[in-house]
């Protein structure tokens, strides 16, 4: 039977509930208006480095909660994901942590559409070593899924599974697979019927969708690597960030009343004030340059497949877009089917 | 943050009094030029000492200043004398005097710069000391404000002026002229005092060097930001 040939070439140990689940890297929401930055706070360098960082934050809590299959940060949407998580950072810093998520399964069901807030307390400070200052947050978002996947039976995660190969089958072949399932007017899909046992052109997907896993793999090991060198920068820039800004806040009532170390214009009162400031931009700068050190995107990635070698260059999503041609083009080329239109956002939402 | 409507006021006027020589009686003028073909500073460049003033020209030269300041109100009020009495505490006191020049020693401390210029930015990075930044956007000033201080900057024809006012009365006005065959750059470091009532200007000249054969090497790191060292490789 169809069914069984289907769930017997996806079946998993964990069982039917373990969905695979993929983060796309974070929007960083950086304004396009580059003048606009200094006043809302936001430091472009740290927020692109946040953007690939906090997505590896929640992917440790969900993979280590144990209520889900694979868990993968990838470059963008690709096509292989059972469970979409996209995230746009709305607000970041010591003090404060709003992201704005979306979980999406293939179907297109809307799992999570919601903002989540975190805030710190001095306390927080220093973050221990492997620890982080807003862990309940991802913890919050993985409690929310769970609850989502706890609402849906079998048949219903079953069906997730099924349209998901299908979907990324007929991101291959379009002609051979799009007449599986149907998409109705609200971005809802749904299985017409599945292919028949032993088709052979679905054991090439699984094979070419294996090949994908391996390379997002090792796009997932990057980013692992890419938070684990920043962590402790990272994490001290959350602290120095927090103390600054509890600094900022303070100073102004102090100010008033404070000891000065002599009267106004004497050398002491005006070394104190200057030195402060000083260190208070040294400190905002180094912490800019470290951020700048954070890109280690550009690292060439090699992978092989069929005993063949690809040099990918470039940033980690032009690799993967460069990737998924080189699978497409392999495809049609054992097959005979025209290459598929790129179409590689199919599970998107837009957040704002 | 963008210029406000008090703090740019007050920013402009400060830098307008600079500009001017200390006009106060002037209302402030906020359109200051941006030339056409903006100077390009860029570049890595040390202190030129046989070019540059030391603190205690300049501290003459502001005695020599309020000397002359205290003649004139003299005059203007009929009265005779007319000499700068430098001792004792409060405005124009010798203590204020010489705190400002001390503070000028301090805030001109840095031997070394390394410049890098954009359309819309322009980053002087200072050894030792924190770096000056500016971003122009259609021309107009830029502010950052904090508790701590609050920083303008801008293009004022082919000069770049940077300011910080601090909380204790004392302001810092940083203004960068490229020389004309681009080798050299004076910057005129302007301190003011609420307790004295001339301002304190140190010029400083900065020549281009060559980073690499200094000797200095500088590489970026994860731990410790951006690294130099004077040793030489093995």
């Amino acid at each position: 039977m169809a069914l069984l040939f289907v769930l017997a070439l996806t079946a998993r140990a964990e069982g039917v509930a373990a969905l695979d689940v993929g983060i796309v890297v974070f929007e960083p929401g950086i304004p396009e208006d580059i003048s606009t930055h200094r006043e809302r706070g936001i430091f472009p360098r740290i927020r692109q480095a946040e953007s690939r960082y906090l997505p590896v934050n929640l992917r440790r809590t969900l993979q280590d909660s144990g209520d889900w299959g694979a868990v993968r940060v990838m470059p963008d949407t690709g096509r292989l994901a059972e469970l979409l998580i996209q995230g746009r950072i709305l607000q970041s810093s010591g003090r404060e942590l709003l992201l704005d998520i979306s979980a999406i399964d293939a179907t297109g069901r809307v799992w999570v559409q919601r903002q989540y807030r975190a805030l710190t307390q001095p306390a927080d400070y220093p973050v221990p070593r492997g620890g982080d200052a807003y862990s309940e947050l991802y913890l919050e978002v993985a409690a929310d899924l769970l609850a989502v996947r706890r609402q849906l039976d079998d048949n219903a995660l079953r069906e997730i599974r099924r349209v998901a190969l299908l979907r990324y089958a007929a991101e291959l072949a379009p002609d051979a697979f799009s007449a599986y399932f149907q998409e109705d007017e609200a971005g809802r899909f749904r299985l017409l019927r599945l292919p028949a046992d032993g088709d052979p052109m679905i054991a090439r997907v699984l094979r070419i969708r294996n090949q994908e896993y391996v390379f997002i793999d090792s796009v997932d090991e990057q980013y692992e690597r890419l938070h684990d060198e920043m962590a402790q920068t990272y994490a001290l820039w959350l602290q120095y960030d927090s103390e600054q800004s509890l600094y900022r806040q303070e100073y102004a009532e102090r100010a008033a009343s404070r000891d000065k170390p002599g009267p106004r214009g004497s050398f002491a009162a005006m070394q104190q004030s200057y030195n402060t400031y000083r260190n208070y931009r040294i400190q905002e700068q180094d912490l800019h340059e470290l951020a700048a050190g954070f890109n280690n995107e550009t690292a060439p990635t090699v992978v092989s497949t069929s005993g063949r070698v690809f040099h990918l260059n470039g940033t980690l999503d032009s690799q993967y877009a460069q990737w998924q041609d080189i699978l497409r083009n392999i495809f049609a080329l054992e097959t005979g089917l025209p290459v598929a239109d790129d179409e590689r956002n199919p599970f998107a939402t837009h957040t704002q | 943050m963008n210029c406000l409507p008090r703090p740019i006021a007050l920013c402009i006027a400060a830098l307008c009094a600079v500009l001017l020589g200390g006009c106060g009686s002037q209302p402030p003028k906020p359109a200051l030029a941006r030339a056409a073909v903006l100077p390009d500073f860029s570049g890595a460049w040390e202190v030129d000492y046989s070019q540059s003033e030391n603190v205690r020209e300049a501290y003459d030269t502001l005695i020599r200043a309020l000397q002359r300041q205290a003649e004139r109100q003299s005059r203007n009020m009929s009265q005779g004398g007319g000499t700068l009495a430098v001792t004792g505490a409060g405005a124009n006191s010798g203590a204020s005097i010489y705190a400002l020049a001390r503070m000028a020693e301090i805030v001109t401390e840095p031997q070394l710069l390394d410049i890098t210029q954009t359309e819309n930015r322009l980053n002087v990075k200072r050894e030792g000391s924190f770096a000056l930044d500016c971003e122009f956007f259609d021309g107009k000033w830029r502010t950052r404000e904090s508790a701590l201080g609050t920083e303008t900057c801008g293009w004022d024809g082919h000069q770049v002026l940077f300011y910080l006012g601090l909380p204790d009365g004392l302001s810092i006005y940083h203004r960068f002229t490229l020389g004309p065959e681009g080798e050299r750059i004076k910057v005129a470091t302007t301190l003011r005092s609420s307790q004295v009532s001339w301002p304190f200007t140190l010029d400083r000249v900065y020549r281009r060097y060559d980073p690499a054969a200094s000797g200095i090497r500088c590489k970026q790191t994860l731990s410790k930001g951006r690294v130099c060292t004077t040793e030489q490789l093995p």
